[in-house]
């Protein structure tokens, strides 16, 4: 037994959270009603951050798309002075942290099938593309290097000449007339049949997406715009300096992000406000479960120390008392208020369902680190609350504890 | 439970005095008393009530540093060890039974009894095996799962004694154990005491006003205002027919008393 003896270093945790646990067990209601109030506290928080976070997340989503946060799209101010031609997206793609580049071309071009006409928005892309523009690929399949005669149209194009299923257009041929001489007498009409290999959904207007290389083959020498994927989202803001240097315009999904985060804090700040209120009357309460705590067991600390506890042991004893508090009422008031929101969204999702909203959406969003640190806030509010009660316990003077009434 | 180191254990207190401020006043509770307690004796401080054995306990024990003097075990100074190492030599050396019972409630008697090895750095169940252990030794080990508070007066001060011996410690210091025990619980207790110096070769030093039991001392103390005067020199038979001499005196002074005073309601 001796040896097993740990000279000097006094009282194991583990018996130290047992007596804790004993002394927050023997006071059932008093230890019931804190911990309520610590799970009504943090789980008012967590709710309304979670709901913060979810609504910013959302707005996010709808707002970029499935848009790279590496994205940088590149057009000219002035398309006369600055071309965005094959020298200039050399130039771009020797820069330090360009990981690849896509062109693009758009130009007004006009669509036929089964006898109907329609004015689509038609993009020269090169496969690249498909890495930097989310293209909601329906039916079929994108385009590739080997394609040459080959489309790509989107479902408003179809429901506009008139097709219902995207399933039927796949395979068929259309006629594509894009007038290219007009601007440029340098440059050729396109006006060719071309196959349709996939369908796209991309929004409200009618768009057609045709290999890059017949805009080149008809004499168009500068891009619409370029797209940039830079190696880290964290130099996207030196990328963009250095294309604007240039004299070229960036753009970045980054900016609207910004914008819409910058919101965002705000309402979470305001949320975090009301939720305070209820973590206020938490701490109190806490604050008041301690001390009372401690004033009842004086004389219990006095004898601890007369047998031989370490001052320390009992200061440890009052912050592993609070910390039980905090963390138990911290798991649960997330775990009640994980559910909640579970059972809102659910509801929300009911709701929107009947209204004719066929994807579902998430407005409460509980990502790890948002359970953690409300874990560990809670944990150091506990600290704070246990401080004052556990300095005091740590002075107890044994003899006058032990006559204490 | 196996002997440990009694035999090292030696208390000296040189020139010890104790002072308290109330108010302005100053309160001298020990003056300047010194005595050494020998290895493996029967110790007893007797005095009447207020006369310091508590503070001078208090100061044996390791829980009051005096105002002025030392306090040596083993040849070390207790009171110029650290806060920490003062709780060690607490944990380690000394075993305590007040008069009054003291318990953590929230732990049941088997726990209680094991705090000593708690503080220790034992783990639940190697002190929990220990504190089985004391309780069989006094036959108390079916009540280990009992709560103390629920135990009578007499039982209560037995699972003290347990929690005092757990620790195998080379003293063990009471305080008037039997003054709230009636006269079979309090032998019960002495005997228990007289069993840890004789068989487990501890020191005792127990702070006592019931003078049949100042027989059973080796080393008698008694401790008039503030003053120890070291009875080692006289025979303890000596001095205890001396005292009970005085306890008959005074047996006698009150029967002659009221015998005057029921002649006096008569006439």
């Amino acid at each position: 037994m001796q040896q097993n003896l740990r000279p000097k270093k006094g009282i194991r945790a583990s018996i130290l959270m047992h007596v804790a646990w004993r002394n927050l067990v023997s006071k059932k209601l008093r230890t019931i009603l804190t911990v309520v109030g610590v799970i009504i506290g943090i789980g008012a928080i967590y709710f309304l951050l979670s709901f913060g976070l979810g609504l910013q997340k959302l707005v996010t989503d709808e707002i970029i798309g499935n848009k790279s946060l590496k994205l940088v799209e590149v057009v000219s101010p002035n398309s006369e002075i600055i071309t965005l031609d094959q020298e200039m997206v050399g130039r771009v793609s020797s820069l330090v942290h360009v990981d690849e580049v896509s062109v693009e071309y758009s130009y007004p071009g006009l669509l036929s099938l089964n006898g109907g006409e329609i004015d689509v928005v038609t993009y020269g892309v090169d496969e690249a593309y498909a890495d930097f523009v989310s293209l909601n690929l329906i039916n079929g399949r994108l385009l590739n290097e080997s394609d040459t005669q080959r489309i790509i149209i989107n479902t408003s194009t179809l429901e506009s000449i008139g097709i219902e299923n995207p399933r039927e257009a796949i395979g068929q041929t259309v006629a594509l007339g894009v007038p290219l001489k007009s601007s440029d007498p340098d440059q050729k009409d396109i006006s060719a049949d071309f196959q349709i290999v996939g369908v796209i959904d991309s929004g409200a207007g009618s768009e057609a997406f045709i290999p890059s290389g017949i805009f080149s083959a008809a004499g168009v020498d500068s891009y619409k715009t370029l797209r940039i994927l830079a190696d880290e989202p964290e130099n996207v803001a030196t990328l963009r300096q250095e294309i604007e240097s240039i004299g070229l315009e960036t753009q970045s999904p980054a900016d609207t992000l910004d914008q819409v985060g910058q919101i965002f804090d705000f309402f979470n700040v305001i949320m975090i406000s009301f939720g305070s209120i209820g973590m206020l009357v938490a701490v109190i309460g806490m604050f008041n479960t301690i001390t009372v705590s401690l004033l009842e067991r004086t004389r219990e600390i006095g004898l601890m120390v007369a047998l031989g506890a370490r001052r320390a042991d009992m200061r440890k004893l009052f912050i592993i008392e609070t910390t039980m508090i905090s963390v138990i009422g911290a798991a649960i008031g997330i775990l009640i208020a994980m559910l909640s929101g579970f059972l809102l969204n659910l509801l929300m999702n009911q709701l929107a369902g009947q209204r004719g909203v066929d994807s579902s959406f998430s407005i409460f969003i509980n990502p790890p680190w948002l359970i953690g640190s409300m874990m560990l806030f809670m944990v150091i509010i506990g600290l704070l609350v246990a401080a004052l009660p556990s300095r005091r316990a740590e002075k107890i003077n044994p003899i006058d504890a032990l006559r204490h009434e | 439970m196996s002997k440990i180191e009694g035999e090292k254990a030696a208390l000296t207190l040189s020139n010890t005095s104790q002072s308290f401020s109330v108010g302005d006043e100053t309160i001298d509770v020990l003056k300047g008393i010194s005595f050494s307690i020998k290895p493996h004796t029967f110790n007893i401080i007797y005095g009447q009530s207020g006369s310091g054995k508590s503070t001078l306990l208090n100061i044996l024990s390791g829980l009051q540093k005096p105002t002025k003097g030392t306090v040596h075990y083993e040849g070390r100074d207790i009171y110029k060890l650290s806060s920490n190492d003062l709780a060690y030599f607490r944990a380690h050396r000394i075993g305590i039974v007040y008069q009054q019972n003291y318990w953590v409630k929230s732990l049941n008697v088997i726990e209680n009894v094991s705090m000593p090895l708690y503080l220790q750095g034992y783990t639940k169940s190697q002190a929990e095996t220990e504190g089985l252990k004391a309780l069989k030794s006094i036959n108390m080990d079916s009540y280990a799962k009992k709560y103390p508070t629920l135990l009578s007066g007499g039982e209560q001060q037995r699972v003290a004694m347990a929690r005092a011996i757990v620790n195998n410690p080379s003293i063990i210091i009471a305080d008037e154990p039997t003054g709230n025990l009636d006269s079979t619980n309090g032998d019960m207790i002495m005997d228990l005491l007289v069993r840890y110096q004789t068989v487990l070769n501890r020191t005792v030093i127990l702070v006592t006003h019931n003078m049949e039991y100042l027989t059973l001392a080796d080393h008698l103390l008694n401790i008039k205002n503030g003053v120890v005067i070291d009875m080692q020199g006289k025979s303890i038979t000596e001095t205890t027919e001396g005292l009970i001499k005085g306890i008959r005196q005074r047996v006698d002074h009150f029967a002659i008393n009221k015998k005057r005073r029921k002649h006096a309601a008569k006439s």
